[in-house]
């Protein structure tokens, strides 16, 4: 009796491994598996006469709109080129040394001004908004001297209100106006004299 | 002894059919023995097959798949922000596209929603994949089964050149979704072929399991043979050893014992031999001088009147002597016969009371010692001589050692299975057999009583009788009456043939 039954017990642990083999037939579903890079599309970026301004998105993250500086180009592009701010960034980055060859064609303080502006019709359908609040008519932006990868800003707002997106749009902004790459600390100063300082760290993806 | 084989090869034909049904037989386990291991191997190589198969056959279609999405979105420009007119022209463009399969392709920009499907939503893309792919800029795929349709769902978020190597996110993801059928297809198809694989290999594996059990069971049966054979008498049963395995060992042993066995059975029957033929001839030896001495005591006994008193007494007393070795000798020579199985029933059919009747009357046992009770009409096929012995022997011991009257009652009497016995029944009215005696009251030369060890018997009446009564098929039994007396009865089978001859008769 007893050796009939381990005959039966050693039947039953021989099949049961089997099961596991057996079962998961056809296909199954998987967890989410990484499969290489992003796909790097054409988004026909011109530093020369185009800039990149960060807006938000609907999810919470940055996204980057490119915006064309030429009249015929754009269509009511009217009220963010202010004369005196383009004159401005002219005077100034024409004294930058440290600058990399192609940056800085479209001055910094348009770049800023154009941001504060807000978005605009194209962008709003596309779901993109702004954490910063509107910049006053005849506002001004003052862009100091970059030394040593680092840029300072003086911004026509008050820092103290403005939450991490809003910060994080004004420096990847600014960032990316400054340098191809965006590898810029940037230094803010608002009107109430607050500074905040950062980078922008958008590169490859690390929107957290 | 015929009757003893009969029941020998019945029994024997019982254990074939035990065996022949027995469930968990050596055949039995030998052949799930094979199966087992069979499925397990075959179960074994046949589902790590198929899940390698599968598996690769998955991993191409996916990497072809996630690969080409890639290579088909890369070849696309957007504008930034993504607008929403021309968006799903741009999606069926890479919709169609689709390697190996067509897929529907989704766009997720902000808040725009578009596809190159009638849907802008898909309901296969879990949110885990979209979390995937908002969290880090790495094309991610997932396989979603809904509705029993296997999906390959393919996210692929997109980066544009900020410079000539930076690179920035673009807030734009776009996903795949191609239905797996042909993958399906193949995949049962794998899944069959496993299986028809596996089960006719299983079949197969049968073969040499029944052949393995043929190779074992052979020789055991063999073996179970010649051991019934010898069991029934025949000794020199040997088994052919083939091979060297443990079962030709076997045989081989089983074959020494058997002659062993033969061997030393053939001794005892010759040492048994050689005694009985000597009992035999020494009977037969002593009868001729007997028969000489008997003439001359007779001579003797007459003229011993004209003796003086102590010769007369000592020649009655050989006479008496004589007498008495020449009946222990006629008895021993009867019963080596019957050692010699040379006795032989010369059955007849008679009146079972006339014949009592007559030995009574032969013996002078007529006066009133001796009761009867014999209901005329039985008949029965008897040896007369030797039922004369038997009838003879019960009521000569009766009256000798038991107490008169001696009561003989004949009757018959029926018996469910088998034919109806004749039963002869010879009571006397002496103290009874000593129960510690009982057993042993047929045996040679046994006493009774131990206080008169020379009676007038030679020692040897009840043993032949019992060998009389067997000759006939019959049985013998000795006890005590209630009342006090022993009793002694033969039982002897009326053969149907007769019975139904008696009847008619009757």
């Amino acid at each position: 009796m007893r050796r009939r039954v381990s005959a039966v017990a050693f039947a039953v642990a021989a099949v049961v491994p089997l099961v596991p083999l057996l079962g998961g037939c056809g296909i199954r579903e998987t967890d989410v598996i990484e499969a290489g890079g992003p796909a790097s599309v054409q988004a026909f970026f011109d530093r020369e006469y185009e800039m990149l301004l960060f807006f938000r998105s609907s999810d919470g993250g940055l996204s980057p709109v490119i915006r064309t500086t030429r009249p015929s180009a754009g269509f009511g592009g009217e009220y963010d080129e202010p004369g005196s701010g383009d004159q401005n960034a002219g005077d100034e980055n024409a004294g930058d040394q440290n600058s990399g060859d192609a940056a800085g064609l479209v001055p910094t303080e348009k770049v800023v001004l154009a941001l504060l502006a807000g978005p605009r019709e194209t962008d709003r359908a596309a779901g993109l908004g702004t954490a910063l609040p509107k910049a006053r008519p005849g506002a001004t932006v003052k862009v100091g001297p970059s030394s040593a990868g680092r840029i300072t800003t003086r911004v026509p707002l008050a820092l103290k209100g403005l939450n991490s997106t809003a910060l994080r749009q004004l420096t990847c902004t600014i960032a990316y106006s400054q340098d191809p790459d965006g590898q810029v600390v940037v230094e803010l100063t608002g009107q109430d004299g607050a500074t905040r300082s950062g980078t922008c760290g958008l590169a490859r993806g690390t929107t957290g | 002894m015929s009757s003893g084989r009969g029941g020998g090869g019945g029994r024997g034909g019982g254990g074939g059919d035990r065996a022949r049904v027995r469930a968990f037989g050596l055949r039995t386990r030998l052949l799930l023995a094979f199966l087992l291991v069979a499925a397990v191997s075959a179960g074994t190589t046949a589902a790590l097959t198929y899940r390698e198969a599968r598996n690769s056959l998955l991993e191409t279609a996916q990497d072809t798949a996630v690969t080409s999405f890639r290579d088909h979105v890369q070849q696309t420009g957007f504008s930034l922000p993504v607008q929403e007119e021309g968006l799903e022209e741009v999606l069926r463009d890479i919709a169609r596209k689709g390697k190996p399969h067509p897929w529907v392709v989704f766009a997720e920009y902000g808040s725009l929603r578009a596809s190159s499907g009638e849907n802008p939503v898909s309901t296969v893309i879990t949110p885990e994949l979209r979390r995937a792919a908002r969290a880090k800029p790495h094309g991610s795929f997932e396989r979603v089964v809904k509705d029993g349709v296997p999906y390959l769902t393919i996210a692929m978020p997109t980066v544009f050149k900020a410079s000539p190597d930076s690179l920035l996110p673009s807030g734009l993801v776009l996903y795949a979704v191609m239905r797996m059928t042909d993958e399906q297809v193949n995949v049962d198809a794998l899944l069959m072929a496993g299986r028809d694989g596996a089960l006719p290999g299983l079949a197969v594996s049968l073969i040499p399991g029944l052949i393995a059990a043929r190779s074992v069971l052979r020789p055991v049966r063999k073996l179970r043979e010649a051991a019934r054979n010898m069991g029934s008498g025949r000794l020199d049963t040997r088994i052919p050893v083939r091979g060297s395995d443990e079962l030709a060992d076997l045989a081989h042993t089983f074959n020494e014992s058997a002659g062993q066995l033969e061997c030393s059975v053939r001794e005892l029957r010759e040492a048994e031999e050689r005694a009985r033929r000597f009992a035999s001839d020494v009977s037969h030896e002593l009868r001729t001088p007997l028969a000489g001495m008997l003439a001359v005591t007779e001579v003797l006994d007459e003229d011993a009147d004209g003796l003086d008193a102590d010769t007369a007494r000592a020649v009655r007393l050989v006479s008496a002597e004589t007498g008495k070795l020449a009946v222990l000798v006629e008895d021993l020579m009867e019963i080596s016969r019957f050692d010699a199985r040379a006795a032989e029933l010369n059955a007849d059919e008679v009146d079972v009371a006339e014949a009592i009747r007559k030995t009574l009357d032969n013996r002078h046992w007529t006066d009133d010692r001796i009761r009867t009770e014999l209901p005329d009409g039985i008949r029965a096929r008897l040896d007369p001589r030797r039922f004369d012995v038997v009838i003879a022997n019960l009521v000569g011991n009766a009256l000798r050692h038991g107490g008169a009257p001696v009561t003989v009652r004949l009757r018959t009497e029926a018996r469910s299975p088998g034919p109806p016995v004749l039963i002869t029944d010879v009571a006397d009215s002496g103290p009874g057999i000593r129960p510690e005696a009982l057993p042993h009251i047929f045996d040679r030369f046994y006493k009774a009583d131990a206080a008169r060890t020379r009676s007038a018997g030679s020692g040897l009446g009840l043993a032949i009788t019992l060998e009389n009564v067997k000759l006939h098929g019959g049985t013998i039994h000795a006890g005590n009456r209630p009342g006090g007396g022993a009793v002694f009865a033969v039982e002897i089978p009326l053969h149907s043939e007769d019975a139904e001859g008696e009847g008619a008769g009757g």
